[in-house]
């Protein structure tokens, strides 16, 4: 058990670290090549200062909180910070860090990372309640929606059941390797998946220069389906 | 290719099947290979404008949330999961995805799944147009996704195989290729007579003689309104030439009788249009030599014009300013002065969403509206978290709709206008100046509907002319005879 620890802890992980990483890259390339070659000067005409400010209102979203929805955000809202301070900051991930990034990140204490290592599966169960529950969000949800969720989940209960044998019924390892083997799936699903909104999240706000409409396209679009006489 | 109509050839409509009937009139009802067709049109747009860095990263990230559906005032009006944006906007991105990614096809190939099909299209074309394309679940997309945008491309497809709403369709071909080309159809002849007559107007109601500029050229002004403003909006349009008389700016615009009408109603719909109609806009300015473009009060006018000059227009740029900006402008010079003892009625004023969801005109009508109103109350919400009045995205246009722009689209604007008890409410849009007059009959709210320059026209000091107290007493006293 230990030598498939160790190799979940080394190749496998570098490998599927480099595939999340190499993934969302591609995404991060085609979009800003597709976007040259397609707007070009029209870049200047986009409110960038819009588009930058608008994103930055989602960092801390308290203007967003309108009624309808406001659990549902604040929850969302929690949950995407345990999903990004616990992996990043846990003792225990950042000697991995270093080994493969060569970066030294502030370590979590302990006790204040089970706690929101826990806070996070709360709130991932209640996203799922969400989902489950609400008629207006399940009329949305694809199964994937389910999925990715229980993707997440399954990391954090492991992670926080290894770390705390108290809560875990499975031997130490057993534990530890499904940690190890689950992350790394979330590292490979991410750049296919809805998940891949890490880097996409900012491309998505772009419309303000997606408005910048190609000029002539129109005429063009038009005679491609009716010739050259085209009408209104 | 070439050679074929740009609509399908007529059909009588009583051989549409009953599950083709349209929401809307349409000139030529499409009935048949309407996926095909629909497909094709897709992939031509696809090939020649850049939707498709747009459409990848929201095909993958779009989260399903369901936030949007509590920004929309229509989920909000009928509660139907049809009406959340993001299930509208997902039966154009499942389009895409199963027929133009490889990812798509490869599942299609494996597992089935998304086929486009006439129930689709029936979807997509009563979904895109039950959206106003105001924007407010964009607002509040945590991914951004711009369903506005997105019911543009929809539209604009289904535009491109005939399905359009008559009454659009009808306005910009006359404006593009009929004689008048303007949506009204008003004819040069006309719009001097009504020139001529607002000028009578004017000089019997402020006392002064003011001539409207026509086809002056070298003048910093060239004006546009919505042209309907001249036949239905009097009163907005003298109050915008009381500014610029009171201004003394009357030497510095004009109005050109190439092309009068700021309409444009190609951002709703067809990318086509917008473009060509920006381009004949930019014509008469240039025929004119004026050097910046002066938009009445139109919400939709303001935005084409002024996001979309600097686009379409190539080397022949010029600034965009809507009346409003000039006449605060007016108003922090000290070049204009409004008298506060005029209006003593409580005054809301309704956010058009083409201006005021970027945030370009939100503070600055308040700004005017406090140097002379003094019981002046806000929706809640309101600027740019404001809710459409239920005709944007040119629905106002479609009459045979008014039942559900009343019943469901305005249901929540009425509603917000009820809650602040005022007597006049300030829209200084042409097509949310219809909707909400219609609304207000509507829901029989007492609250009068008129542009924020009609209230001005009121309360304006013109200099030579008659005082604002006295018009006033002039007024109460031809309401009183008649």
């Amino acid at each position: 058990m230990e030598q498939w620890i160790d190799f979940a802890k080394g190749p496998l992980f570098a490998l599927t670290f480099m595939v999340m990483v190499l993934g969302l890259l591609r995404l991060v390339v085609i979009q800003i090549y597709s976007i040259l070659t397609g707007k070009g000067r029209r870049l200047q005409n986009a409110p960038w200062r819009k588009i930058f400010s608008e994103a930055a209102s989602w960092v801390i979203p308290v203007r967003h909180l309108i009624p309808g929805t406001k659990i549902f955000s604040t929850v969302s809202y929690l949950f995407h910070v345990g999903i990004l301070v616990v992996p990043l900051f846990l003792a225990d991930h950042i000697a991995l860090w270093e080994d493969f990034l060569k970066i030294d990140l502030p370590e979590l204490n302990y006790g204040l990372a089970d706690l929101l290592t826990l806070f996070t599966i709360v709130c991932i169960f209640i996203l799922f309640g969400f989902r489950i529950f609400s008629p207006r969000l399940r009329s949305m949800s694809r199964l994937s929606d389910y999925a990715l969720l229980f993707a997440i989940l399954l990391p954090f209960v492991s992670g926080y059941a290894a770390h705390n044998p108290r809560y875990n019924p499975f031997p130490w390892d057993v534990m530890t390797l499904v940690h190890l083997l689950s992350a790394e799936l979330l590292f490979v699903i991410i750049p296919f998946t809805k998940l891949a909104h890490i880097v996409l999240f900012f491309f998505d706000r772009i419309s303000g220069l997606h408005w910048q409409l190609r000029p002539g396209s129109g005429d063009k679009v038009a005679e491609a389906l009716y010739g050259k006489e085209a009408r209104v | 290719m070439n050679g074929k109509a740009a609509v399908p050839a007529a059909v009588d409509s009583t051989s549409i099947p009953a599950e083709k009937k349209y929401p809307y009139y349409i000139e030529r009802p499409v009935t048949h290979n309407r996926v095909e067709r629909f497909l094709e049109a897709f992939a031509a747009i696809l090939k020649y404008s850049d939707y498709k860095p747009l459409l990848d990263s929201y095909c993958t990230s779009s989260a399903k949330c369901n936030r949007c559906a509590v920004a929309c005032p229509i989920f909000l009006a009928t509660g139907n999961p049809r009406d959340i944006p993001c299930y509208r906007t997902n039966l154009l991105l499942e389009t895409y995805k199963r027929y133009f990614t490889i990812v798509g096809w490869l599942k299609s190939r494996l597992t089935g799944g998304f086929e486009l099909t006439e129930e689709i299209i029936d979807d997509m074309l009563d979904g895109f147009y039950r959206c106003t394309a105001c924007r407010r679940c964009t607002r509040e997309c945590p991914m951004g996704v711009d369903h506005g945008l997105i019911t543009h491309l929809g539209r604009y497809i289904l535009s491109l195989i005939g399905i359009v709403p008559k009454a659009l369709q009808v306005s910009v071909r006359e404006q593009l290729e009929g004689e008048t080309h303007n949506t009204s159809k008003i004819p040069r002849a006309a719009l001097l007579n009504t020139l001529e007559f607002l000028s009578e107007e004017m000089e019997e109601n402020l006392g002064v003689k003011m001539e409207f500029p026509v086809d002056r050229p070298d003048r910093d002004f060239v004006f546009f309104c919505a042209v309907s403003d001249y036949l239905l909006e009097p009163d907005t349009l003298m109050g915008n030439a009381a500014v610029l008389y009171a201004s003394g700016d009357w030497d510095r615009w004009t109005i050109g009788t190439g092309n009068y009408d700021g309409i444009n109603y190609g951002l709703f719909y067809s990318d086509w249009h917008l473009e060509r109609i920006i381009k004949q806009l930019v014509g008469e300015v240039t025929r004119l030599n004026g050097r910046r473009i002066l938009i009445g009060e139109c919400g939709h006018a303001s935005r084409s014009a002024h996001d979309f000059v600097p686009v379409f227009a190539g080397g022949e740029t010029y600034p965009v300013i809507n009346f409003m900006e000039y006449t605060l402008d007016c108003i922090r010079k000290g070049k204009i002065t409004l008298d506060p003892d005029i209006i003593d009625k409580r005054v809301t004023y309704h956010d058009p969403c083409n201006i005021a969801r970027s945030g370009w005109i939100v503070d600055q009508p308040r700004e005017i509206i406090r140097t002379f109103v003094k019981d002046f109350v806000d929706m809640k919400p309101s600027g740019r978290d404001n809710f459409c009045c239920g005709g944007g995205g040119g629905l106002v246009s479609v009459d045979e709709i008014h039942d559900f722009r009343m019943s469901i689209a305005g249901k929540i604007k009425a509603e917000q206008l009820r809650q602040t008890g005022a007597e006049i409410c300030i829209a200084p849009c042409a097509n949310c100046k219809k909707q909400l007059k219609e609304l207000v009959e509507y829901y029989e709210i007492p609250c009068r509907v008129m542009g924020l320059h009609d209230l001005i026209l009121k309360a304006i000091h013109i200099p030579g002319g008659k005082s604002p107290r006295a018009r006033k007493e002039e007024a109460a006293l031809f309401e009183t005879n008649t």
